[in-house]
């Protein structure tokens, strides 16, 4: 029971994942905590969804265009809401991702409907037999696809002029414009990136349960957990704090209670806080005056 | 008379001018103004003086309204003793929130607000014996030295003593050396303790004051409604009441009041537009952000400014 209740939960973790890379990602390079990520990952969903309705394209040719979709929403919220604020106190730009949420969580209601619909998955829920467990095939894919989009994400900040400037500007942004370093820029792609990759997530965890407008809350409450137990500045740390919530979840839905466990993320987030509040993967960072 | 004086007393008169000639709606509409402005009082405190940002007022109102259903109906205590009993709960509750956050800067407390909202709900839902979970709880209506009060006509004019109460308090405090210490803390944290002012003490007083003046809102609201249930108290109740205080205007007594009016009001004047009305509500929030990051209470500074005079509330 248990090995496969972890990899069911390593499943879980990395759709967590995708959603806290996300928000790390626009974290790191704009300063703004997006409480709307995990809507437009929906929505995102939704117009996927649509796309596979109308033009009956494959699901894999589907997830790929998630990127681009993904990469219009982000770059349009950005450019709309987020770069008018740029001068703003920052408090006023998490107000307007407040904002965001009522507009694209209602706005999906209102023009998909309340009704759940039925998501096609790419992988079957037949068993494979590794090293003696019996795995779904689909928990592999959900990881593998997770893994493909981390790799991609690591070359990209390590290899590309755009990674490492937006590296640069998420250590000192002052600094890397005298560089050279447009700003605005990093702030568009960090949008454009972060909800492309929150895309993916929303379409990973779709056919796991059934796609409606409130899918996305619980996934963000848990991606919001497991990037604050990686310390909310540390890609890597938001990618294993998001495994460790999802195999956890899985262990307490299955022995202690199921209908806490999407209030046991609101536990950990306390807990990490009061035990070590820099995360498990940074050092806590003096702020310059 | 001032200036200032004189729009307070003629703000007075006109809420207490309000209720004559409407009905049992317009009483009940103007009653749950009131009660709106007083968390819009609280999150004045919060966000405006604190800089601390909170997604899960609704956590706070829902413990206010239950603890005082609860002081009332099963304790049997008059309807203000369990008024008050509904701010010192949710107070409490408000000062445990904000302690383990207290140790980071940044967006922290906000998520750990959304995430303490959402186990209230989930605890008041499960905890049947005791709130009545599923089924809801019933709560007598209010009553005064007594008598109750059947109609929401006299009921309102509680809630604006009330309410005028608070503002007064909030206003004090406002000029308090606490208050003041807070208002320093958000402009800079690091110059506020550099100073001698401790960044924790504050915090705590902020949520936990905030969080009281919520509680006692939610106390009132349950009365008015009558029967509680989980629903009411969901996330999109905290992000109504976040959108009502930034658009209202986060930085004055008469804010907070705009603020409730326009929360109370704007589903009456969109009701309409049905399912798009949420969206219209988060929209409106952005645009407020944007280009009018001081409310509607600013518009007021704007005019006067225009014509060459200084904004209210500078001597």
């Amino acid at each position: 029971m248990i090995p496969q209740l972890v990899v069911s939960g390593l499943a879980l973790g990395s759709i967590y994942a995708l959603l806290a890379l996300s928000l790390v990602l626009i974290n790191k390079a704009t300063d703004v905590v997006n409480f709307a990520q995990g809507e437009m990952a929906m929505v995102g969903t939704f117009v996927c969804f649509t796309l596979l309705a109308r033009t009956g394209l494959p699901l894999v040719i589907i997830l790929v265009l998630a990127v681009p979709i993904g990469g219009l929403i982000g770059i349009v919220t950005e450019r709309v809401t987020m770069r008018p604020l740029q001068s703003a106190p920052p408090i006023n730009s998490l107000i307007a991702t407040i904002g965001l949420w009522m507009v694209f969580h209602h706005g999906a209601g209102w023009i998909w409907g309340y009704d759940p619909v039925r998501f096609p998955s790419l992988f079957s829920p037949n068993p494979v037999n590794i090293l003696g467990a019996r795995v779904a095939e689909n928990s592999l894919g959900i990881v593998g696809v997770s893994f493909l989009v981390v790799a991609v994400l690591y070359v990209f900040f390590e290899y590309t002029r755009a990674g490492i400037a937006m590296r640069a500007a998420s250590m000192n942004r002052r600094a890397a414009q005298l560089m050279g370093v447009n700003i605005g820029r990093v702030s568009l792609t960090a949008w454009g990136l972060a909800t492309a990759i929150s895309v993916v997530s929303g379409l990973l965890v779709a056919p796991l349960t059934f796609l409606d407008f409130d899918i996305m809350f619980a996934v963000l409450l848990k991606a919001f957990a497991g990037a604050i137990l990686g310390g909310f500045n540390s890609l890597v740390g938001a990618v294993v704090g998001c495994l460790v919530i999802g195999v956890i979840e899985n262990l307490f839905a299955a022995y202690i209670s199921a209908s806490f466990k999407d209030t046991f993320a609101f536990a950990i987030i306390i807990a990490v806080l009061m035990v070590r509040p820099q995360g498990l993967f940074t050092r806590q960072i003096a702020k310059k005056v | 008379m001032p200036p200032r004086k004189l729009v307070i007393f003629l703000v007075v008169a006109v809420l207490a001018a309000l209720p004559f000639g409407l009905g049992n709606y317009g009483y009940y509409i103007l009653a749950s103004v009131m009660i709106y402005a007083m968390v819009g009082l609280s999150l004045n405190i919060l966000i405006g003086m604190g800089g601390q940002i909170s997604i899960g007022h609704a956590g706070f109102w829902a413990l206010g309204a239950y603890a005082s259903a609860i002081v009332v109906t099963k304790a049997g205590l008059p309807f203000l003793v369990g008024v008050l009993a509904g701010g010192v709960v949710a107070g409490l509750f408000g000062a445990l929130v904000a302690l383990p956050a207290l140790r980071v800067q940044g967006h922290y407390l906000a998520i750990a607000t959304l995430g303490f909202a959402l186990f209230v709900q989930q605890m008041l839902f499960e905890w049947e014996s005791f709130t009545g979970g599923r089924q809801g709880l019933f709560v007598p209506r209010p009553s005064l030295f007594g008598t109750e009060m059947q109609s929401d006509f006299g009921y309102y004019y509680v809630l604006l003593a009330i309410f005028l109460l608070l503002a007064w308090i909030a206003h004090n405090f406002a000029k308090s050396h606490t208050g003041r210490s807070l208002m320093a803390l958000r402009m800079s944290a690091v110059a506020a303790e550099c100073c001698g002012i401790p960044r924790p003490k504050h915090v705590i007083i902020a949520f936990a004051t905030s969080a009281f003046f919520t509680g006692v809102s939610g106390a009132l609201f349950a009365h008015l409604l009558g029967h509680l249930s989980t629903e009411t108290f969901s996330l999109a109740a905290s992000l109504s009441f976040l959108s009502m205080a930034v658009i209202g205007g986060l930085h004055s007594r008469g804010g907070a009041l705009l603020g409730g009016f326009y929360l109370a009001l704007a589903p009456e004047v969109l009701r309409e537009f049905k399912d798009a009305q949420m969206v219209i509500y988060g929209v409106l929030l952005i645009l407020c952000v944007q280009f009018l990051p001081g409310g509607l209470i600013s518009i007021v500074d704007v005019v006067r400014s225009r014509l060459g005079r200084k904004p209210l509330g500078t001597p």
